[in-house]
Formats: C-alpha cells, structure tokens, sequence
C-alpha cells in the first residue's frame, strides 16, 4: 500500500521535475541568439512594421523584468500557450495535439502487441533459461538490439515496400483519397509495416527484463518449496512464478506509453507518418526550437507522469511494497 | 567456450575498426570530400563501392566515415564514464549532506526525456560534433552516477577503506588506491555498454539530420543515400555500406559487454550467452 505522506512527497518531486523543464526552455529560448519576437516575426514577412514589434512585445510581456517574465512564462505554459514555431509560425501546442493523434494511431497497437509479444517470448525463455532453445532465442535478441532501429526501418522498405511491393513506401493515405475520402483500411495498409516493425522493438526489449524477471522468481524459496510439495510445473509456471514475474513489466509497460517520441521518432521519420516523431525530425531539420521545447515538454510529461503511476501501480499489485513505511 | 570465441572474435573487430580509423588516410584512395567521378557510378576497381549523387567515392567515404562514428562513439562513452565514476566515488564516499542533496537533485532530473533533450540542446548550441558528443557525454552520465554511488557505499564501508584511513591516509588516497580499483570492473562495463549504446545513437541523430552533410560519417552517408534515392533506384552498394559497417562495430561492442558483464558480475551467470 502507498502511504499518503510518500504520495505527497511523490507528488511534490514529480512538480519539481517538471518545473526544471520549463526553467531549461524558458532559459534557453531567452538565451537565443536575437529575441524570440523578432525571429518569429522574421520567419513571417521579410519586413516588420516597428509597431507590430512593440505589440508583440507587450502581448508577451517581453517588457517585464525577467523574473516576471519567468512567472508569465509558467502560467502560460499551465495554460497551454507553449508559444509559435518559427517555421509554421502556429501556435505549437495545437500543432502537437494535432500530432500526437496520428503517433497514437502507431503507438497504441504496437504497444499492446509488443509488450504480450515480449512477455510470452521472455517467460517461456526464462522457465527454460540455459536450455539450448533459449540460449538461441537470447543470442538472437542480442543481435537485434545490437542493429539500430533506423536501419531495420529501412530494410523493411527496401524489402516489403520497395522490392515487394506489399506495402505502400510511406505516408498514411494513398493519393486517390483526394477523391474518395479517408478510409479504414487504406489508413491500414500504410500503417501495418510501421506497427510490425514497432511492434518487434518493443517485444525485444520486454524479452530481456521479462527473461530477467522470470530467472530471479525461479531462483525464489517459493518455487523450491512448490516443487518439494509436489506440484506439476505448469501449475508451479502459472500459478507462482508467472504472478510474481509479471510484477516489473507494469513498470516497463507505463514506461513504453510513456515513450510516445523516443519510441517512433526513426520509424516515423522512415516512413513519413506524420506523427510526433517526424514532426520532431523536421523541427530539427529547420532548426525550430520553440517547437521541439514544446515537443521536449509535452514527453517530459508524459514521462514523469508514467513514473508516478508506475510506482502507485506496483505498490497497489504488490502488497510487500510499502512504500514510504521503510525509508 | 564459444563464448570465448565470441569475445575474442568481438575484440578482434573492434581492433580492425580502430586500425582503420587510424589509417583512414593510408587506406583511403581518396578524400572524403573530393568528387573523383560520375555521379551514380557502379562499382568498378577504381570505385570499389560505386560513387554517391555528386561523385565522391563512397568507400573513402565509408573509410574516413569510420574516424568520426568511433571518435563521438567512444568520447562520449569516455566522457559519461569519467563523470559517473568521479562524481559516483565522491558522492559514495563522503555521503552526508552532499551525498543527500545530489541524491535528491539526480531524482529530479532523472524522468526527463533524454532523447528530446538532446535534440533541443543541440539545436541551442551549434550542432557540432564535440558538441553532440560533450552533451551525449553529460546525460548518459547521471544514470551511471547513481549505479556507481550505491556500489561505493557498500566498498566504503569495507574494513580495509577503515585501516586506511587509521593509518592515515589522505581521502583522496583511498579513493584513487582503495576505491577506485573496486569499482573498475563496473566501469568497464559501463563504458563499453554506453560507449555501443551513444554510437548507435550518434548514428542515429546523424541520420535525423543533426549536423550538415559536409561532416562525413556512416549516419550522414545512410541519410544521403535514403534521401538521395539510393533505396528507391536499388543502388544497394550506396546504402549498405555504412549499415553493414555500424551493425558491425555495434554487435562487436554488444558482445564485450555481454561478456564482461558475465565475467565482472556474477549474479548474471545464470543467463549466460
């Protein structure tokens, strides 16, 4: 159970944390070389009038000493004014949200399938780890880590898109919904191959902790103690060891929804799907920095948020956890 | 005992990656940079893997690539390592006050995104290469700092760091004599993990377009070669190259650490490879 003395302090931390992402983008947007306005209004129109850059300056209080400024800035950003991207000069939160649809559409499936994908595989190879079976799927997972995730992108448009032609080269529509409309299964079509090879990053990666798991719960007095009393080893499988193993992977799995850019920014990027992850890559492309602070903090929530939820699920699964009792 | 071949075998690439990184300009015919031929060239005897869209040789390119690929690789991984370990060994070892508002500081950075954050800072900063690789150095870092930390503890606490300090030695003198050696195996592995780690992402920023293609390394040839149409006029001999050559370098990194992790810890001996 989780006390409410630790929640609070939990809580407390997670602010924190947040609040030194919005310091870091405060600072280094006033850090910039020239000021924010007058790139901004650059990127716009070639000439600015000087009253349009004075109202801007007041509209964003660019007058106010800076630690006014700093103040406006948190509240803004508490408020979802996250300021305009220099290259699209639209408001970035609106075009993150715009965004974030289109990776769901990816992340959601290849998340699901991945992590059962990797569980299964991971607990059958750790019940039977040192085995020869096992040892082969381990070295084989070891070779897949070891290429980078780009590259399997790639080779799979080579291979499905390009060579075979199974699957459309990227994008999320064919050209002739200019005239048909959007519909389900071209939507489909285009994402299968991104999901697939999503879905195979993911797995690979809860092989490992779910394999590790699985060999630490074997090792467990509990197990001994159920094979002396005679229980059959599918009923040891399921009934122990299977339980207890499966605690990191709630961990593990608020993590990976958690990893909404990080997760797909290549395989986005390879297939042009226009999600948050090929966002990024443009931004970084036309050198966009409000918009990748916005995309920066946008993950940073995501992220402490999953650490908080994992920490209140697994103290809630598990009863041995109690958290904050000890400390 | 394929295990041993396997690490021998993963040494033995690791010294020819470094040998011809060295010997870039005795192996090269020619510069990265100079336009020696047609565009779009097959491979011939003169151009062993054909030439790229502007007419540079795409195996001197493959061969001076390997310089900086290695360089931010492993002075990354150098970096991160150094900082874990100094401010890990010092941390641990002085506990108190510091070690709890360092303790406390580490929790509240540690859920940022580093990935993203990395795109941002270097987007700030000029997105050189020692900048990369500086800013790749100090954010892998903070994981380390913490492992380093709590394996100190234990060693500081030891008898022998007790005898030391009743004789009369210098603080500094049992961390660099008596602490230092303890944690070594960690950071081995740490440094080869990380180091196989920052290179493949290295690569992969390269790849997004994080410096101008005038640095030449295999990131930066896989981007042009993908964006330039190598894979849609199945000008394989273009685009695999520098693949071939980070999976290479990337599995024989993976391998060591594998390796040393199972020699250096023994609470993975059960799922050896």
């Amino acid at each position: 159970m989780i006390s409410g003395q630790y929640l609070a302090r939990r809580l407390c931390y997670c602010a924190l944390s947040f609040l030194v992402c919005v310091t870091l983008t405060f600072f280094l947007l006033h850090l910039m070389p020239g000021d924010y306005i007058t790139n901004y209004l650059l990127w716009l129109a070639n000439k600015v009038p000087k009253e349009a850059v004075e109202q801007f300056y007041l509209e964003f209080g660019l007058n106010l000493p800076l630690h006014e400024q700093y103040i406006l800035y948190i509240i803004n950003i508490l408020h979802g004014h996250w300021g305009y991207s220099y290259a699209y000069g639209q408001p970035v939160f609106s075009m993150i949200m715009d965004k974030l649809g289109w990776s769901l559409v990816l992340l959601v499936p290849a998340t699901i399938l991945g992590i059962l994908l990797g569980t299964v595989i991971g607990a059958w190879s750790g019940w039977r780890s040192g085995g020869k079976k096992d040892l082969a799927i381990f070295n084989i997972m070891i070779i897949i880590r070891a290429i980078p995730e780009f590259w399997w992108a790639i080779m799979a448009v080579m291979i499905f898109a390009f060579y075979l032609q199974w699957f459309p080269l990227g994008g999320y529509a064919s050209i002739s919904v200019l005239s048909t409309g959007i519909s389900f299964m071209d939507v489909l079509h285009h994402a299968i191959l991104p999901i697939a090879l999503m879905t195979f990053f993911i797995a690979t990666g809860n092989y490992y902790v779910m394999r590790n798991s699985m060999i630490t719960v074997i090792g467990e007095d509990y197990i001994t103690t159920a094979r002396a009393k005679g229980l059959d080893e599918r009923g040891i499988l399921w009934r122990h060891a299977l339980k207890n193993a499966l605690l990191p992977m709630v961990t593990i799995t608020t993590f990976e929804c958690a990893a909404i850019i990080t997760g797909n920014v290549f395989v986005e990027t390879i297939f042009s799907w226009p999600g948050i992850g090929y966002m990024t890559t443009e931004a970084l492309r036309m050198r966009d920095l409000p918009l990748l602070e916005g995309i920066f903090l946008l993950d940073s929530l995501f992220t402490i948020g999953a650490m908080l939820l994992a920490d209140i699920l697994s103290s809630m699964i598990d009863p041995r956890i109690r958290m904050g009792r000890d400390e | 005992m394929s295990r041993k071949i396997l690490l021998w075998g993963s040494i033995v690439v690791l010294c020819i990656y470094i040998g011809i990184a060295c010997a870039a300009p005795l192996i090269a015919p020619m510069g990265p940079d100079a336009i020696t031929g047609r565009p779009l060239q097959s491979p011939d005897p003169v151009h062993l893997f054909g030439t790229n869209n502007v007419g540079q040789d795409i195996f001197s390119q493959l061969i001076w690539g390997a310089r900086i690929t290695l360089l931010f690789g492993f002075f990354s991984a150098g970096l991160s390592v150094l900082i874990s370990t100094m401010f890990g060994i010092i941390l641990g070892y002085y506990g108190g006050i510091v070690d709890e508002i360092a303790s406390r500081i580490i929790d509240v950075v540690i859920p940022l995104p580093t990935f993203v954050l990395l795109i941002v800072l270097t987007t700030f900063f000029s997105p050189g290469i020692l900048t990369v690789s500086i800013l790749m150095g100090v954010l892998s870092s903070i994981f380390g700092i913490r492992i380093i930390r709590s394996q100190v503890l234990s060693i500081a606490r030891m008898e022998y760091v007790e005898g030391a300090k009743a004789i009369g030695a210098s603080d500094f003198h049992i961390m660099y004599r008596h602490i230092l050696p303890n944690v070594m195996p960690l950071v081995m592995v740490r440094f080869v993990s990380s180091s196989q780690h920052l290179l493949v992402m290295g690569v992969g920023l390269s790849f997004l377009g994080m410096w101008d293609t005038s640095t030449v390394d295999w990131g930066t040839m896989i981007q042009n070669a993908y964006s330039e149409g190598g894979v849609a006029l199945g000008l394989w001999w273009w685009i695999l190259p520098p693949g071939i050559a980070v999976i290479g370098i990337s599995l024989a990194l993976a391998m060591i650490g594998y390796s040393f992790e199972e020699k250096f810890n023994p609470r993975v001996g059960v799922n050896r490879i």
